[in-house]
């Protein structure tokens, strides 16, 4: 007999699953393609493509537990060992849904047989993504991930072992490394990353010293040279209280690190104002209310200052000013150069100390919404004062390399969420202008359920979902990552196409974000190792699991390998 | 020793191990038991030489069907039946047991003589028919179950004379002197004269009794046999726990002792327990597992049945 197996006989097989006898001398193992032939009446072959979901083993004439004993170690009962797989049916080609037939051989798919039971002959544009257990590449379909088909990818997975970021890199890179399959969306191709812990993605332009020839054959494989990101931009936003001298707040890297902010004059125009609130009960009372009346008002009153890019002053637009138009700041009238100083001339229209509030800035509303208004205001001003401040323009530059990689993990959480809504704003709102979905834009954002939680709203979340909902036509692709899905709004993790998946805590892998896996890959969902990923893409039933090679670049400050390094790759 | 009741530990299904049968019955005179020990008779201890493989042979028998010719003298029965033999290899250095030899065999027996085709009913479902000239129907089964001891004792046959150690389930009955014990587990009959029957009470597992004869005188195939215990049972009597085995005379008492010294010493380790198979011990674990199998091997009876009666119907089966 060639082949691994025969179809078993004793149970029915279907159009899902069927299971196989194993050859005394052969085996499968979990993933593992295989193929059967089936003649079929009136149709001819029709081949059936199929995953091993599960292996078993038992002793054939046992009918007692003790009978193992009787078999294995004294020996005086017959009993075959008899081990069979389980599979689940991939693809029948020609499409004739029949099951395969008892006692047929079960072959492993092996060369086209493969890329059949992967339907990688039949993706658009394959792009290897690690390897199969097999150890030879699996592919993801990018028709599925830049747009043309779907859009973004979902990864979750429990922190530190289930290696989301690591993967969402390794994906970033092939994509930027194989213009030849990404086809057009290569060019310009922009890559947003946020580093929210550690300094983990501040060293992806330096060489790792641990990168090994191992991994360097897999790379290969994947037809990738290994090196770091050629072309990265680091921005970190500026050291609180450190005056006048602009130092990026980075611990472990300072050269190449640029300093971000905003002038008083950007946040105005571009209405961040709402991005100082975005915690989810914010909106339970008028605050967005107030929010969104105060900002068209910054809008209308937002004056330049001569000779002081950036800085404004609030006029009322009944003097005459127009817009563009730069004043000269009257004597004892409030220039705004950052956060503290425009809040504390808001404070002025919105809660006078010894007035009634200006209607026209805060509508209608109860004193007790403009005070919990003030109060948010005055805790962002002390949280993130200093990302807005007057002088040249700090705005990150998304276009000046192909990854930007924007460090906010030293911001607190209202200035990480203001940070990031600012940029995603920025980026939807520039593809919104054009209505192209090229050049394409890539964000990776860790910890997606801080910023699109299931429950509450937030200018953010609401943000988030409109990308999730529209940005695959607008190629603005979304590569989020969060320890729970269950955690994140529903309409993000449903517009992902590609949904990945590390290790997962137990009962995580139960609840119903995770129903694309196979109920045998969930049970295993829990020991998967750190570089095992399980993917799932609309182009395939089955979700398919596979191993990423290590990193070329540094991922810790330990592991740059700096120029002629003499214990590079020891 | 006063008489005391006892329950048999046996699923009643399968009888009692103490069955009396008129075909076991020796004549009187028969025995003699004076083949290996003269004087009184003590428990002799089982003693394993180290022999590396036994071979257990079997066989199964079932009856697919019942048949009538519907002629005009008057209907006249027949029977199909399956029969199977094979063998379960016991190697001891591995340790592992395994099933080979299995052969089936498919019989249709008609009384009166008559010799019916029975029509193939399918693939492996083609009947030999042997016709006995006894019109009784009870000769059918009679002449179905001597087919089957006869596959049985060729079977035993050659793999003995391949050099193996046999133990077959049932009595002996040929002259070779190969190393072959036939091995019977219900008791119809007392073998041993009143003085000699103590012995059993008396017997330890692992022991047996000494060699005695059977029909020396009387029989075609006279044969040595003795009783062995495989094990002592929970609120057992002095008979529960004991087989007797057979083995031919032509071994001569030297080498027919050493063979029952190892059944002694091998069977009770193949015995089986109480609660996994309910001819317990007797039933040794090798043969029920081989018969076990061997039914598997004669196929499914409901479908034969009926793959039997489309056949008739098909072929319109005139005789």
């Amino acid at each position: 007999m060639s082949g691994v197996g025969r179809v078993l006989g004793t149970e029915h097989s279907s159009t899902r699953e069927f299971r196989v006898v194993l050859a005394e001398d052969e085996y499968l193992q979990l993933d593992d393609l295989v193929v059967v032939r089936t003649e079929v009446p009136k149709q001819g072959e029709v081949r059936t493509y199929g995953i091993v979901t599960e292996v078993e083993a038992t002793f054939e004439g046992a009918t007692f537990e003790s009978d193992t004993m009787r078999i294995a170690e004294l020996g005086i009962l017959p009993g075959h060992k008899v081990r069979s797989a389980q599979v689940a049916v991939t693809r029948v080609d020609p499409e004739l849904w029949v099951s395969v037939d008892p006692g047929e051989v079960v072959e492993r798919a092996e060369g086209e047989e493969r890329m059949k039971a992967l339907y990688a002959d039949e993706m658009g544009r394959p792009l290897p993504v690690g390897m199969g257990r097999d150890g030879k590449p699996v592919y993801v379909d990018l028709d599925f991930f830049d747009g043309r088909k779907g859009g973004h990818m979902s990864i979750s997975g429990i922190s530190g072992v289930a290696t989301k970021t690591s993967f969402a890199l390794f994906f970033l890179r092939l994509l930027s490394a194989r213009p030849d399959i990404l086809g057009e969306g290569a060019a310009n191709l922009r890559i947003l990353v946020f580093n929210v812990k550690g300094e983990d993605l501040l060293w992806l332009d330096k060489p790792n010293n641990q990168f090994d020839e191992e991994a360097r054959e897999v790379w290969d494989e994947l037809g990738v040279e290994p090196g770091p990101f050629p072309s990265v931009g680091f921005w970190a936003p500026p050291k609180p209280q450190s005056g006048d001298v602009v130092l990026p707040d980075t611990g472990g890297r300072q050269d190449g690190v640029t300093a971000f902010a905003w002038t008083p004059r950007e946040f105005v125009d571009e209405g961040l104002l709402r991005f100082l609130f975005t915690d989810s009960s914010d909106t339970r009372n008028q605050i967005p209310f107030v929010e969104e009346r105060v900002r068209s008002q910054l809008k209308r009153f937002a004056v330049d200052v001569a000779g002081e890019p950036g800085a404004i002053v609030l006029r009322d637009p009944v003097e005459g000013h127009r817009p563009g138009d730069t004043v000269v700041p009257n004597r004892g009238e409030r220039v705004i150069r950052d956060l503290p100083s425009l809040v504390t001339e808001l404070e002025g229209f919105i809660d006078p100390e010894d007035d009634e509030p200006d209607q026209r800035w805060t509508g209608r509303v109860q004193a007790g919404t403009i005070s919990a208004f003030v109060r948010r205001l005055h805790a962002a001003s002390h949280r993130l004062g200093h990302l807005v401040r007057a002088g040249e323009s700090r705005r990150i530059d998304r276009q000046a390399a192909q990854v930007s990689v924007v460090a906010i993990q030293t911001l607190h959480d209202l200035g990480q969420r203001f940070v990031v809504g600012a940029l995603l704003a920025e980026t939807f709102a520039e593809k919104e202008t054009t209505g192209q979905r090229l050049p394409l834009s890539v964000i990776v954002l860790d910890e997606l359920n801080k910023y699109a939680p299931r429950e509450g709203q937030s200018p953010l979340k609401e943000m988030l979902i409109d990308i999730a909902q529209r940005g695959r036509s607008l190629g603005v692709l979304l590569v989020g990552a969060q320890q729970t899905a269950s955690r994140v709004a529903q309409e993000v993790m449903e517009n992902a196409a590609i949904k990945v998946a590390g290790r997962l805590d137990a009962a995580e892998a139960e609840r119903s974000e995770y129903g694309w896996m196979l109920p045998s890959t969930r049970a295993r969902a829990r020991l998967l190792k750190p570089g095992t990923m399980v993917i799932s893409q609309p182009a395939l039933p089955v979700p398919l699991v596979t191993q990423f090679p290590f990193p070329p670049w540094a991922t810790r400050k330990e592991e740059v390998a700096e120029a002629g390094d003499p214990f590079a790759g020891l | 020793m006063a008489d005391r009741l006892h329950v048999e530990g046996w699923a009643p299904d399968y009888g009692s191990p103490l069955e009396t049968d008129e075909d076991f019955t020796p004549p009187p005179g028969s025995v003699i038991d004076d083949a290996e020990v003269a004087g009184p008779w003590h428990p002799i201890d089982g003693h394993d030489d180290g022999v590396e493989v036994v071979v257990f042979v079997d066989g199964v028998r079932r009856v697919d069907a019942y048949l009538t010719v519907d002629r005009e003298l008057g209907p006249v029965p027949g029977l199909c039946g399956s029969l199977a033999v094979g063998a379960v290899r016991w190697d001891r250095r591995v340790p592992r047991s395994t099933v080979t030899d299995v052969e089936v065999q498919r019989l249709a027996v008609f009384t009166n003589g008559l010799a019916t085709d029975v029509p193939i009913a399918g693939p492996q479902l083609a009947y030999t028919t042997h016709a006995v000239h006894d019109p009784d129907p009870a000769v059918l089964i009679r002449h179905f179950h001597e087919q089957m001891r006869r596959a049985e004792a060729r079977l035993a046959e050659r793999l003995a004379a391949e050099g193996l150690f046999v133990v077959a389930d049932g009595p002996i009955n040929d002259l070779s002197a190969t190393e072959k014990v036939g091995y019977i587990k219900t008791h119809r009959v007392t073998y041993l004269p009143a003085e000699r029957a103590g012995i059993i009470a008396r017997l330890g597992p692992g022991q047996r009794s000494p060699l005695f004869t059977i029909g020396q005188a009387t029989s075609q195939f006279p044969k040595y046999s003795w009783y062995v215990r495989l094990a002592v049972l929970p609120n057992g009597h002095s008979w529960t726990g004991i087989v007797r085995c057979e083995a031919s005379t032509k071994l001569g008492v030297a080498k027919a002792a050493v063979l029952a010294n190892r059944t002694a010493a091998l069977l009770p380790l193949v015995a089986s327990e109480a609660h996994v198979d309910p001819r317990a011990p007797q039933n040794l674990v090798p043969i029920s597992a081989l018969e076990k199998e061997m039914r598997r091997y004669m196929g499914d009876p409901k479908f034969i049945h009926r793959a039997l009666q489309a056949a008739v119907a098909r072929s319109g089966a005139l005789v």
